[in-house]
């Protein structure tokens, strides 16, 4: 009888974390049920203005908010978790209780440079710091060339350009003080290590015959650079 | 137990009627799960599949009207008919060229067609420019226009060929997403793929096109002026290196190799410092010819900021002066990580001249030049024929707008986005607590360009 209580009991733990864990994955700084205090009451206020919410504005986190946040987020397109976390709050229009100065992949407003910042940090996390400008430099000089979009983000999502676009990694967020922000600017001020370089790659990792076709420039790093 | 009496076990335990019907549950409930995320998938895949085809049929049209515009534009007799048309079309192409970047096919299969498109839009903005100024268009520029159109109506049959596999579901984007990522779709991506390789052979005749516009092919063939001298070997060119950071400080230099890329040709190589860590090394590249640092980069950390920006302007150019740079003024900064990046420009007698750019970044805390970028200057720089100034100031004020309040003036070479140089008087005013920058062509008048000045704690920048 143990036994099958245990099997079972595993089997339920597998299946809910599937299904759960979107509520324990939450990028960022959030509300959750149970909080007290008046960054709250702000979310309720703001929630009953909008009349998702028609309690009082008491500054407790309790099922009526959680409730409310839910409908809020249906509404959005959010996913409905019925916890404010940080794209949550950014939709209400509380982005301050973000931590200031940290980018976060879902954020409404994120500059080029932050974007610049986040395709280095997934490209050329371990990378020397000429190497991390000098992908930056690649992704500008693509910008500038007629055979490819031109705009930054119309470069760095071109479907199967990058692999940290594929496979997600350029929402990692990333620390504002990190080298790859500093990385990122050089680039944008006009820094260019590649001289021009269009394409680049890990000859340990290429898995396309075609990018050997290009004439090797430079190497840097674990990188080839080329045109 | 053994194996074989646990399996036995277990089956006698299934049997058992309670065990029975949880089990059905459990499957059931597993079933449900994973039909529903089945099912997400399934939807997923179809939302994608919609916004690809929502991308190429978009570009599909957009490349019809850039045929259709691009023969309006043979035959419109009238400056201003010609002027819109060709306007239209380089609105038409910028959008397909969008919407082909969206496309999931690799892209070096579509490189010519995307080049294609950006050099019909650039084109045909810059005929729609000199059609505005008055000038019509030469005979050579319509023949240019009829084999555009040649390729654009190439380009138009081969996507409605395509269109019509798509519609028959012969192509499916998902193959093409999908490449190299599983065993079962690897035969079939082979195919869409070779038709749209297809496509981009079309433009394997494609003409040298030069013009006036940032995509014309002559920017890949300019030729550098400032760059003087004799042509030196990579140990030879180490001195530029100790000169440029200074013997005191050098640790070390590793030569990394050549740069052949480009016009200018470099020897690149590594700095290590005294009494620093190796992660804090510099990279510099020194042109073959003449030894010039063509830029420099250090990587250290700059813990705070002492000096005030006065200072380090000064700090800068007193560097530059050192380092061969004669007459520049600072125009623009910007402050980041406690480091300022100073634009530098030549001011040749009165005029200040702002191709012959210089960059360079200066670290707050003492002053000490962490990074040169000389990719302007040494393209650009000579001494220039300034022309002579044909619209005095007291005219070329009359042709801004009253509105503005006139600050200061003075005299500039500025340069267009296609690399040539235009003579402007420089007018800095003031409208609604914003500040401008307007510049008048000094020979004709011409209103050449406006610069809003950005002044925040952060920097002066120009947008």
């Amino acid at each position: 009888m143990l036994r099958k209580l245990k099997f079972i009991l595993i089997l339920t733990i597998i299946f809910s974390m599937f299904t759960l864990s979107r509520y324990f994955i939450v990028a960022g700084p959030a509300l959750y049920p149970g909080n007290y205090g008046e960054e709250v009451k702000s979310l309720q206020q703001r929630l009953k203005n909008w009349e998702y919410y028609d309690g009082t504005a008491d500054g407790f986190y309790d099922l009526d908010t959680f409730l409310a946040v839910r409908r809020f987020q249906e509404c959005y397109g959010l996913y409905p978790s019925g916890i404010a976390d940080s794209d949550t709050l950014a939709a209400i229009g509380l982005r301050k209780y973000v931590k200031a100065g940290t980018a976060y992949a879902q954020g409404t407003q994120i500059s080029n440079e932050q974007l610049l910042a986040r395709a280095i940090n997934g490209e050329a996390r371990g990378e020397p710091y000429e190497g991390q400008v000098a992908v930056g430099a690649v992704i500008l000089n693509r910008t500038r060339d007629p055979k490819f979009p031109n705009t930054i983000a119309g470069v760095i999502y071109q479907p199967g350009a990058f692999t940290a676009v594929s496979d997600g990694q350029i929402n990692v967020p990333i620390d504002p003080n990190s080298t790859v922000v500093k990385a990122a600017r050089d680039a944008l001020n006009g820094w260019d290590p590649t001289n021009g370089c269009l394409y680049y790659w890990n000859p340990a990792t290429a898995t396309s015959k075609w990018i050997w076709s290009r004439k090797i420039i430079t190497k840097i790093g674990k990188h080839n650079f080329g045109i | 137990m053994g194996f074989r009496e646990k399996l036995l076990d277990f089956k006698r335990r299934l049997s058992d009627r309670k065990m029975y019907s949880i089990v059905i549950v459990v499957i059931g409930a597993v079933a449900i799960w994973g039909l529903s995320q089945y099912r997400q998938a399934i939807s997923l895949q179809q939302k994608l599949d919609n916004m690809y085809n929502r991308a190429f049929y978009d570009m599909l049209g957009y490349v019809n009207n850039v045929e259709t515009l691009l023969v309006k534009s043979l035959i419109t007799s009238t400056q201003e008919r010609t002027a819109a048309t060709l306007q239209e079309a380089w609105r038409q192409a910028n959008l397909a060229q969008e919407n082909l970047g969206q496309i999931p096919v690799p892209q070096h299969i579509l490189a010519n067609t995307s080049k294609f498109l950006s050099q019909v839009g650039d084109f045909s903005y810059a005929l729609n420019n000199q059609t505005m100024y008055g000038k019509q268009l030469s005979d050579e520029q319509y023949k240019t226009i009829e084999q555009l159109h040649g390729f654009a109506l190439s380009l138009q049959e081969s996507l409605a060929d395509l269109q019509n596999k798509l519609a028959t579901e012969r192509i499916k984007w998902g193959d093409l997403a999908a490449k190299g990522k599983g065993v079962f779709n690897k035969a079939s991506s082979e195919m869409p793929e070779e038709q749209f390789t297809d496509i981009d052979k079309t433009f394997q005749e494609y003409p040298t096109l030069i013009y006036d516009g940032p995509f014309s092919d002559h920017l890949t063939t300019i030729e550098p002026m400032g760059l003087t001298g004799d042509m030196l070997n990579s140990e030879q060119a180490k001195q530029s290196v100790v000169d440029f950071f200074g013997a005191d400080k050098i640790r070390q230099i590793n030569f990394r190799g050549p740069n052949e890329n480009g016009a200018i040709k470099t020897f690149s190589y590594q700095v290590l410092f005294k009494d620093r860590p190796d992660e804090e090394d510099a990279v510099i590249d020194i042109t073959q010819k003449g030894g010039h640092v063509y830029w420099a980069l250090r990587h250290r950390p700059v813990p705070q900021e002492i000096l005030k920006m006065e200072e380090a302007k000064e700090a800068g150019k007193r560097f530059l002066e050192e380092h061969g740079f004669g007459s520049m003024v600072d125009t623009y900064y910007i402050k980041e990580d406690n480091m300022a990046t100073i634009n530098y420009a030549y001011k040749q007698g009165d005029v200040t001249v702002y191709p012959d750019l210089v960059k360079v970044k200066v670290a707050l805390d003492d002053g000490e030049v962490l990074g040169i970028e000389c990719k302007g200057y040494l393209y650009s720089h000579r001494e220039r024929e300034i022309p002579e100034v044909k619209f005095s100031p007291e005219e070329a004020r009359k042709l801004i707008t009253p509105r503005m309040e006139v600050l200061s003036t003075g005299l500039a070479i500025i340069p267009t986005d296609y690399k040539t140089e235009i003579f402007c008087h420089e007018f800095k005013g003031k409208l609604n607590d914003r500040e401008f920058l307007v510049y008048i062509n000094a020979e004709n008048g011409h209103e050449e360009k406006i610069l809003i000045i950005l002044d925040t704690p952060n920097g002066i920048l120009t947008m």
